[in-house]
């Protein structure tokens, strides 16, 4: 066990914004380890390596730079393992984490734990034509609205009636399910990472337990952090790009939806988990931490889970165009017109954790990757072949969900994230307080006044566990997306800030 | 000779035909009975398929016994132009509704009408005559569209002008996004690789902007095909008793 001053040896800011996890701080390291901060943020990465030296290892998570490089000592990784700003401990890998895998390497592996068990969870914005001015009035009663069409909280159940059959077609569909039974517009595929529909999906490869769970979920928001806010445009960074997602003014007001694949994706996790732990055996792959079950890309377990995971990414994608319908109807309703004359269009529809094959350039050579990213977004530069038309120009739209009651943005992709962090950036605020330590230290009241004092309508199911949720119990999501910005991985474009917000 | 019969018939062959090519001959019997005399069950007309057998003959003799042919094979001139017309004859019973609306007048507009589909001008056009080249250069000055060392390449540019600009659509959708008709500076547009030269930057953005153009319109009636396949398939419902919110 080394002193947390022998550990500093191998930690080195290679620039203003990044910091350098040399070979040596694991064992096997295969690639070099970097993360993002700024002087707050690397204050509490720094801190929690300390903490973990203390106390000899015992208690708690593995620290996030630990997780780091026990990532970048995985079998068939290329470039590097990378932390991004709002990095925190997860399971096996941090959450903030991004890896890359090289599909022609037979030794390469998938890890369920670089994907999360939130599989596929994202979130989308939709835009509207009203101004702050046109909501204010009826801001409680359309918070109530939104409330009474999304059901919230952990064990709700959807108002979409779905049969079993109609579950095994979305799960091989995606948003392609929900464009065919007229829950969704033609145009909000076009703005969908993946077109809302990843091809591999497998529904037979799903378990009947995961299938079970997920059916009555669809068209509900869960809990933990997910939520749907309804926002106002607060600072517009970038005009042009802002225009061209139809952002137009101040005080404009948005929609965000944050969720997931409910149940359904996380029992597809624990079912791959349990089915990897026996091919690791058989396979002798050797990884430094117990959680980061894996297994060859090529063998049969990983197959299986690539077209479990997708057709999980695919019921989120059901399950979010279903929450877009119930928020335009819930907005028709209230308005009383059309939630076409409210121009409620999609903006974009973001994945935060995910396993994707795409293409990059290793040592300038082109290659085929498995990506995986763990609470982090794709942000594709402008001209990538895989991002819509209308963002050509911009580099894709990234959407950064606050924490309940801060403000959350929108960023665009850059080349140079191409380039660093596989065309990636940050989703949120990140953890800084484990949620246990959050209902020790914080008062559920006190969380809702302070919501309230700012002017902020909430509808929430379980406000007794609203603690884990509140801004303290988060690094600062303005942190995490200027340094994100200052490293150039991702381009500052619109800020939001919350009016309304609904919670599980 | 035959000529006229078998354009009545819409035969392909028309122009190639000749009755002394025994090959062709033998085709087209069988491509009578086939398509328009009908007389044979189609397992029974296998004798005739085999155009190259020397069986052919004695088959073809015992068809016209079976038709009633007043001709044997010894004429074939008599006996095809026969042929011919016992098959219009059954075309013609088969639809008669069709022809009967057939007047001299009705004959006579159409040929009128045929005649000056010929007199179009632009099928008389000399496309490499010196006026024709000089014409299509004062209409691209005109359009202000750069020149091109061949003339039908402007032609297709002026065309695309023309379409783009001064049809009446784009004349009407022109002014209905005046108010936000954005123009996109090019200077701040991102070519997104090294050209290495200033004008070829330059080009290279255009054509870009173009390309992006042509993909907004194939997204545009992607989205036009999946709302026309909504129409039959989409019926969203939902029903609120089945809503349940958790703790």
């Amino acid at each position: 066990m080394r002193t947390y001053q022998e550990e500093l040896k191998f930690i080195e800011k290679s620039s203003p914004n990044c910091w350098h996890i040399k070979k040596g701080f694991v064992d096997n390291m295969k690639v070099d380890g970097y993360f993002y901060a700024n002087p707050s943020l690397e204050k509490l990465m720094f801190d929690e390596l300390k903490q973990s030296c203390n106390s000899k290892g015992f208690g708690g998570f593995l620290p996030g730079m630990k997780q780091i490089a026990n990532v970048a000592a995985l079998p068939g990784i290329v470039g590097r393992s990378v932390g991004l700003p709002d990095v925190h401990s997860g399971y096996g890998f941090a959450i903030g984490n991004i890896a890359a895998f090289d599909v022609s390497d037979p030794k390469a592996v998938v890890s369920p734990g670089g994907v999360g068990f939130d599989i596929n969870c994202g979130v989308r914005l939709l835009r509207t034509n009203l101004h702050l001015k046109d909501v204010s009035s009826v801001k409680e009663q359309l918070a109530q609205c939104l409330f009474d069409h999304i059901p919230v909280g952990v064990g709700s159940k959807g108002i979409i009636p779905m049969t079993a059959q109609n579950l095994e077609e979305a799960l091989e569909m995606g948003m392609d399910w929900s464009l065919r039974e007229g829950y969704a517009w033609a145009e909000d595929k076009e703005h969908c990472e993946e077109y809302g529909r990843m091809l591999q999906a497998d529904p037979s490869k799903v378990s009947s337990r995961a299938k079970k769970r997920g059916l009555p979920q669809l068209g509900t928001l869960g809990a933990g952090n997910h939520y749907a806010e309804i926002q106002v445009v607060e600072e517009i960074y970038d005009q042009y790009a802002a225009k061209k997602m139809g952002i137009e003014f101040k005080d404009q007001v948005c929609v965000m939806i944050h969720s997931g694949s409910r149940g359904m994706g996380h029992q597809v996790a624990t079912d791959a988990l349990v089915a990897m732990e026996k091919a690791m055996k058989r396979d002798q792959i050797d990884v430094n931490d117990r959680q980061l079950a894996c297994a060859h890309i090529q063998s049969e377990e990983g197959q299986d889970y690539l077209k479990a995971m997708a057709s999980a990414a695919n019921y989120a994608w059901v399950n979010r165009s279903s929450m877009t319908f119930l928020t335009r109807q819930a907005f028709a309703k209230m308005f009383k017109t059309t939630p076409d004359d409210l121009d409620m269009h999609v903006i974009y529809d973001v994945s935060h954790n995910i396993a994707k094959v795409e293409e990059h350039f290793i040592d300038n050579k082109q290659k085929t990757l498995l990506v995986h990213r763990k609470g982090s977004t794709r942000a594709f530069p402008p001209h990538h072949p895989l991002i819509p038309v209308d963002y050509q120009l911009i580099g894709q739209p990234v959407l950064i969900g606050g924490t309940m009651g801060t403000c959350s943005y929108v960023l665009t992709g850059t080349e140079q994230g191409m380039v660093e962090t596989f065309g990636t950036t940050c989703h949120g605020a990140g953890r800084a307080l484990s949620r246990a330590k959050s209902r020790r230290n914080l008062d559920y009241t006190d969380v809702l006044s302070a919501l309230e004092q700012q002017g902020i309508s909430i509808r929430i199911a379980s406000p007794k566990l609203v603690m884990e949720e509140a801004p303290e119990s988060y690094k600062n999501v303005t942190d995490v997306v200027d340094t994100c910005h200052a490293a150039n991985i991702s381009k500052k474009c619109i800020k939001l800030r919350p009016i309304a917000v609904i919670k599980g | 000779m035959f000529k006229r019969k078998l354009l009545a018939l819409e035969c392909s062959e028309v122009d190639r035909f000749d009755i002394n090519d025994e090959g062709r001959f033998r085709a087209l019997v069988l491509w009578l009975e086939d398509q328009k005399i009908r007389h044979l069950k189609i397992e029974d007309r296998e004798p005739l398929r085999n155009l190259a057998s020397n069986e052919w003959n004695k088959a073809f003799q015992s068809y016209l016994t079976e038709i009633n042919s007043p001709h044997d094979g010894s004429d074939r001139k008599a006996l095809l132009d026969w042929l011919l017309g016992y098959a219009i004859r059954l075309e013609y019973g088969d639809q008669v509704d069709k022809y009967k609306s057939a007047t001299p007048e009705s004959f006579k507009e159409r040929k009128e009408q045929q005649l000056s589909k010929s007199i179009n001008p632009l099928d008389n056009l000399d496309f490499n005559s010196p006026e024709f080249k000089a014409g299509i250069t004062s209409l691209a000055m005109m359009l202000q569209i750069p020149p091109h060392s061949n003339h039908l390449e402007m032609l297709k540019a002026i065309c695309i002008v023309i379409k783009e600009k001064f049809t009446q659509e784009a004349i009407d959708s022109a002014g209905k996004t005046k108010e936000k008709d954005e123009h996109i500076p090019l200077d701040k547009t991102e070519l997104g690789f090294e050209a290495g030269d200033y004008i070829i930057t330059e080009a290279a953005k255009i054509l870009r902007l173009l390309h992006l153009r042509d993909l907004r319109d194939l997204q545009t009636h992607i989205n036009q095909a999946i709302v026309a396949v909504q129409a039959i398939t989409a019926n969203p419902k939902t029903d609120s008793r089945l809503g349940k919110v958790g703790f």
